[in-house]
């Protein structure tokens, strides 16, 4: 057997040139990766490959506004971070705020969220939702694409051997919108993962007409879903029940969930519905709820600045 | 492949020579014999294996131990030995939250992270504190009441 190495840098260019010279496993808050490499108790984990912990590189903390306003948030924040954080746009706030239980939130990083590439992930959603970036590092420099573009497919990412993700850059928050909408369907509300999430957001121009609609659904399909036909339906139109049908059909047929398929087509159904309905009566609260409330007491109430 | 890590525990620096792969869980039951942090699913599921890394709950069967290097682990036997730690205790043992037992560290753990957070915690805000927290003798409930009477009893200790 290859010898297994462990090498723990203390700052980003060590990292990077670990990398550069090494195939690494790239362990960051180590929730998905200490569970899938487990061993008996009281022996050491099984890796196939040397390993490199991050979970300390200070250079990948840390959340700010840029100078373009957008927010850009170090691929080690964890979860908590993100949901306590009043800059990080609602939707990813929400669905940080309802991972794991507070434990794992403590641990569980964006970084790590987004490159396990599971469709049931929760922060990719609202990633997807409001163009999020990636930036990958290498020693070579740097490349910065769509979260929706570097998920390729279940499991997969288009990460470099010699690349990390460092940040995500997120363009868009809650203010840019009039209405929004994020709703998690678990088995219970903590330690549970998605049976299926739908985020949602809209934005009025004059006169009715829709100026921006954004859908993102989870759980539903080999990757979180997002698709701009879809969204064009309603953009440049009025709501009207026509429309709401016609959104709700052509998103059924974007998404391919193969496990309890009828109760989650139903359940994204009726959240669309609900939201494009709620929207249509210009209701004073801008977060459109689901009927029974869902928010849990404790996690970030919405915050707009205006 | 052995390294050295350094780090706090319960208010000590400590050394140790380990495999920097190794559990957190295991290095401090198996190395530093802190019994109190005990294994349930292995996972990060059950929170039995509870701890604080810098004064945050983590799982400590989720953690390898070369990611605390520099850090400070307090663990519950420690916290319990604090004026806060002594009142959640005490709670717990007149409220009746103790059965078993072996949920009880890492409960502690949960309700120590809540109350720095949250000074004054409702019902809802308590059950969703020790969610990570499996029990399966009590039911939970005096477990949770317990948690509110170490609020009333310590008062304005959770402030500071
Ligand atoms: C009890 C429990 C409950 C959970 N609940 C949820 C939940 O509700 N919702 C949810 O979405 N997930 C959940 N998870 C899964 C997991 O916690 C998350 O996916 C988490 O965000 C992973 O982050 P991490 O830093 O711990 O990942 P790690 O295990 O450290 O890494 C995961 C993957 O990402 C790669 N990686 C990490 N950081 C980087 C980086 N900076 N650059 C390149 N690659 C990187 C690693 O190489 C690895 O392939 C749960 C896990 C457990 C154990
Ligand atoms: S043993 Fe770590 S959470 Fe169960
Ligand atoms: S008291 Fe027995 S597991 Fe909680």
């Amino acid at each position: 057997m290859e010898k297994i190495d462990c090498y723990i840098p203390e700052t980003l260019q060590e990292a990077l040139e670990i990398l550069h010279r090494e195939d690494v496993i790239i362990l960051a808050g180590g929730s998905d990766l200490m569970v899938f490499h487990k061993n008996e108790p009281s022996l050491i984990p099984e890796f196939e490959k040397s390993v490199m912990i991050i979970r300390n590189l200070n250079e990948l903390k840390g959340i700010r506004i840029n100078s373009n306003g957008e927010c850009e948030i170090g691929a080690l924040c964890t979860s908590n971070e993100i949901a306590e954080s009043t800059i990080v746009p609602w939707h990813l706030r929400q669905a940080a705020s309802r991972m794991g239980a507070v434990g794992l939130r403590n641990s569980a990083t964006i970084g790590g969220n987004i490159a396990n590439a599971s469709p049931k992930g929760d922060m990719p959603g609202p990633l997807y939702l409001l163009d999020a970036r990636v930036k990958l590092t290498s020693l070579n420099g740097s490349r910065e694409m769509l979260v929706s573009d570097f998920i390729i497919k279940f499991k997969s990412i288009d990460l470099k051997k010699d690349e990390l993700i460092t940040k995500i850059i997120i363009p868009y928050s809650e203010r840019d919108f009039d209405y929004i909408f994020w709703h998690k369907v678990g088995t219970r509300k903590s330690n549970a993962i998605s049976k299926i999430t739908v985020g949602m957001a809209l934005k009025f121009a004059e006169d009715e007409i829709v100026k921006d609609f954004r859908l993102s659904a989870t759980s539903t399909g080999a990757k979180t879903n997002r698709n701009r036909d879809v969204e064009n339906l309603l953009i440049g139109s009025k709501i009207t029940e026509e429309n709401i049908s016609r959104v709700i059909e052509a998103f059924d047929q974007v998404i391919s969930p193969r496990a309890m398929p009828v109760f989650r087509r139903e359940s994204t159904k009726r959240m669309i519905r609900r939201f494009l309905s709620q929207c249509l009566l210009h209701p004073e609260s801008r977060v459109i709820d689901t009927y029974d409330s869902y928010y849990v007491p404790g996690s970030p109430k919405p915050v707009f600045n205006i | 492949m052995i390294k050295d890590i350094d780090f706090i525990l319960n208010g000590k620096k400590v050394t140790i020579k380990v495999n920097p792969l190794s559990r957190l869980l295991d290095v401090l039951r198996d190395n530093l014999n802190c019994k109190d942090v005990k294994e349930g699913c292995s996972e990060g599921e059950c929170g039995a294996c509870s701890v604080l890394l810098d004064d945050r709950i983590v799982t400590s069967c989720l953690i390898p131990i070369g990611a605390v290097q520099n850090h400070e682990i307090k663990t519950s036997n420690y916290v319990t030995s604090t004026e806060k730690g002594k009142i959640i205790a005490e709670a717990f043992a007149d409220g009746g939250a103790v059965q078993c037992g072996f949920c009880i560290p890492g409960m502690i753990i949960a309700a120590y992270d809540l109350l720095s957070r949250n000074s004054n915690p409702t019902e809802e805000e308590i059950r969703l504190g020790i969610s990570g927290n499996i029990c399966r003798c009590t039911g939970y409930d005096l477990i949770v009441s317990s948690i509110r009477l170490a609020v009333e009893r310590g008062g304005d200790i959770w402030k500071k």
